[in-house]
């Protein structure tokens, strides 16, 4: 076939050959699927290094939590309250696969729900983030090597979850908008995987920082 | 879609690539903010050259600091502030982004048939940190600028002046860039290789930019980490290094050795991958074991991850776990060992044009070699004990710095400059210049060994006298490699002004960026090419089809050379 000549940003809009059309779609889409997962890929790099000086820096001390300025030992976190915030992140997880399978479906109202209920729990998740934080009595975030380690890695995961928050927003402004069709919604795709790895993390966090 | 011959293995095949967006006209858009990744290899090459030029000045004030015993013409801390910053600047702003974002992005999309890189826009945005991030970091200098040494141990670098704080910020930056380019790359060697390009028909240097690129994004992530946890240290005195506090430094050295292992490799595996490139097309033969240097370059790659501790046997760390990391160090030498054989193959018996990218990579056979020796010295724990932190350390990691990845960084420039420019270097300019920094080099770098194993420690402004005849000659020797570097930069300009039109393939060579005009034209093909074999196979005809004939080719005419030697050669 003959060279087709576009012009600037003419991929996508083209309605003279949907057969063409289509393949370019697939194809951009196939390449901004393995670059997002890669950047995921190079995000898990950058939490597994703060959690692989967690564990070293645990280790290079007797007790732990290091004792407080005061010379006490100092308390657990409150893995109750953390327990109950995780399960509003993953509620939120569930619901967000949900939104996305009502999209498969064009079922518009059932997304919109769905949609709604994601953020809504992700701004709860990052809510009971901020009463943890206030109330965590472990020597803040300068305290000692258990703060630091605590406060950068929940406040790096918090920080990924404000911006999967903003990042279904636009997202779902996007959708009133009809930048997504039934086919073709790649950036709902990557959306919820974000959202995913964001709940992924969390699961390694709670266990690292509440049950051992 | 492109017209595939029967028989023709279809791989993965992009309908994206037969778009051709018409070229920008403005100026800014064309040469300031192109998408373009020539354009872009381009401008990376032109700033790094200009940070190659900042930092190689840095090195001959320190070389001219070392003529005297007691240091000729800076104070101590001043003096710590140069090497650290020459170092900084050498490995994350000259050497990485000419060899990764510089070639990377010239050559690698034209390589495998393709009119860009996956991502245009991504690349744009990760160029343009590089100048930014550059300007952060030399701007350290107005405030104090690091006094650490380019690793940055704490807790010396907890105490450092602030220019710290904007070295940690510039190297963050840097390394962002790093890794949107090995994801981009990556993606475009996966995704958007000509049909019938399977991989073992890749070109060899984008085999070694396909090992590199996931190096870029993972181990520099590790390295952004460390970087992050150092400036919230000490900004806002987050306790993770300094040990009065329950914070270790040894837990730097090993995020930042995670990292700058693998970086290492960054900055060498492309380099191979230029000598794999110029060694076959200037010995006229076949490259000699094509798999095995593809694969090896993988094998370092892995490799790579696992040897970092072998930097830190001195650190106190459990002998135990010294003993792995010394046997998995030596492991390396495996690969890279199959590499140099069989590019010593690929030389033997074949009729070497002695140009200057083939001098240059000859140059590097050599003083690589000599480089990866005493890093097998290293290596070894009970030796490094004793040169742990010597300048017999300098001296092994200048020679595959300098002799290994500048050495291929000329070759690549000397060979790939009439494709940049359309136009053919001085060649009798460019054989002196190669001499001045072959023979600058080695008599610069040889005698640190020899200080090194005497007992002259690295990063001292001033030294016992009895090491002074030694360090005078290596510095009046740096003054001959500096020569040659300015001799380089009038090659270069005398080329643009006065040198010969190139044409399309000025050293008959054999992949696909050749087989298109010089300079390449926008989106590189007219046409994407089908492709049938690897490039190599010197004597058979070429193996692609559906190539239109260069604008303006005059010899060579690419789809029907049965006779790879052109006949002005």
């Amino acid at each position: 076939m003959a060279v087709s000549v576009a012009p600037a940003h003419g991929i996508g809009h083209g309605d003279d050959d949907h057969g063409h059309d289509d393949i370019i779609y697939r194809e951009t889409r196939d390449m901004r699927l393995m670059g997002f997962v890669l950047f995921l890929g190079a995000d898990v790099v950058l939490f597994s290094s703060y959690i692989f000086a967690y564990i070293y820096l645990r280790n290079s001390i007797p007790a732990w939590p290091p004792p407080g300025a005061d010379g006490h030992q100092l308390p657990r976190l409150d893995t109750a309250f953390a327990a109950f915030n995780s399960i509003v992140l993953f509620g939120s997880g569930v619901t967000m696969h949900w939104a996305l399978e009502h999209w498969k479906h064009a079922n518009r109202s059932r997304f919109n729900v769905f949609m709604f209920l994601t953020i809504l729990l992700g701004v709860g998740f990052l809510g009971g983030q901020a009463y943890e934080y206030a109330h965590a009595a472990i020597g803040g975030w300068s305290g000692n090597t258990f703060g630091a380690s605590f406060f950068t890695l929940t406040g790096m995961h918090g920080l990924h979850v404000a911006v999967g928050v903003g990042f279904l927003i636009a997202l779902w402004i996007q959708t009133t908008r009809g930048v997504y069709t039934k086919e073709r919604f790649f950036g709902l795709t990557a959306g919820t995987l974000y959202w995913h790895f964001v709940d992924v993390i969390w699961v390694g966090l709670f266990f690292l920082f509440y049950l051992w | 879609m492109a017209t595939v011959a029967p028989g023709v293995t279809t791989g993965p095949y992009h309908a994206v690539l037969d778009h051709i967006h018409p070229e920008p006209t403005s100026f800014i858009r064309k040469y300031i903010f192109s998408i373009d990744a020539k354009v872009i290899g381009i401008q990376y090459m032109i700033t790094g050259a200009i940070f190659f030029a900042i930092s190689g000045f840095m090195a001959e004030l320190i070389r001219t600091q070392l003529l005297s015993p007691n240091g000729l013409i800076v104070s101590s801390a001043t003096y710590n502030s140069i090497y650290s910053m020459h170092g900084s600047s050498m490995v994350w702003f000259v050497v990485i982004p000419l060899l990764t974002g510089a070639f990377g992005n010239f050559v690698m999309p034209m390589q495998i048939g393709a009119r860009d890189v996956a991502f245009p826009w991504l690349n744009l945005v990760a160029f343009w940190i590089f100048p930014v991030a550059g300007v952060i970091l030399f701007s350290s200098f107005l405030v104090g600028a690091p006094d650490a040494g380019w690793t940055e141990y704490p807790p010396i670098s907890l105490l450092g002046p602030p220019g710290t704080n904007l070295w940690c910020i510039a190297v963050f930056l840097i390394g962002i860039s790093s890794t949107m380019t090995g994801i981009n790359f990556l993606v475009t060697i996966f995704k958007m290789r000509a049909p019938g390009m399977t991989f073992t028909r890749m070109p060899l240097f984008v085999w070694a930019q396909f090992a590199t690129a996931p190096l870029s994004f993972i181990a520099t992530t590790a390295l952004g980490a460390a970087l992050a946890a150092l400036f919230i240290e000490r900004v806002f005195g987050v306790p993770f290094y300094d040990p009065k506090r329950g914070g270790s430094p040894v837990l730097w050295q090993h995020m930042f050795w995670f990292y700058s292992h693998p970086a290492v490799y960054i900055m060498i595996i492309p380099g191979f991958g230029i000598i794999s490139e110029v060694l076959p097309t200037f010995a006229r033969k076949p490259i000699f074991g094509y798999k095995m240097i593809a694969f090896s370059s993988v094998a370092i790659a892995l490799l790579s991850f696992s040897v970092w501790a072998h930097h830190m046997f001195t650190s106190g760390m459990a002998p135990w776990l010294q003993l792995p990391f010394m046997i998995v160090t030596m492991v390396i030498a495996i690969p890279t060992g199959v590499k140099i054989f069989s590019w010593m193959a690929t030389l033997w018996g074949g009729a070497i044009n002695w140009k200057t990218p083939a001098l240059y990579a000859t140059g590097f056979l050599i003083t690589f070699t000599y480089g990866g020796l005493t890093g097998f010295f290293l290596a070894a724990i009970p030796a490094d004990y004793h040169e742990h932190g010597t300048y017999f350390v300098v001296a092994h990691f200048h020679y595959v710095l300098y002799g290994g990845s500048i050495m291929s960084l000329f070759a690549g420039l000397y060979y790939w400059w009439p494709k940049m420019t359309g136009r053919m270097y001085n060649e009798k300019l460019g054989q002196l210049q190669f001499w001045l920094t072959f023979i600058g080099f080695n008599a610069t770098f040889t005698p640190m060994h020899w200080l090194g194993l005497m007992g002259m420690p690295r990063r001292v402004a001033t030294y016992d006298p009895q090491f002074t005849f030694w360090n005078q000659f290596a510095s009046i020797s740096s003054y001959v490699m500096a020569a040659g570097a300015l001799l380089f930069i009038y090659i270069l300009i005398d080329s643009l002004r006065n040198g010969k039109k190139a044409g399309p393939n000025p050293w008959g060579a054999r992949t696909l960026e050749w087989m298109v005009s010089s300079p390449a034209p926008y989106y590189n093909f007219k046409k994407i090419p089908a492709v049938l074999a690897a490039p190599y196979d010197f004597g058979n005809p070429l193996p692609y089809l559906g190539l239109e004939a260069a604008p303006g080719a005059t010899e060579a005419t690419p789809t029907h050379s049965s006779h790879p030697v052109p006949t002005h050669l």
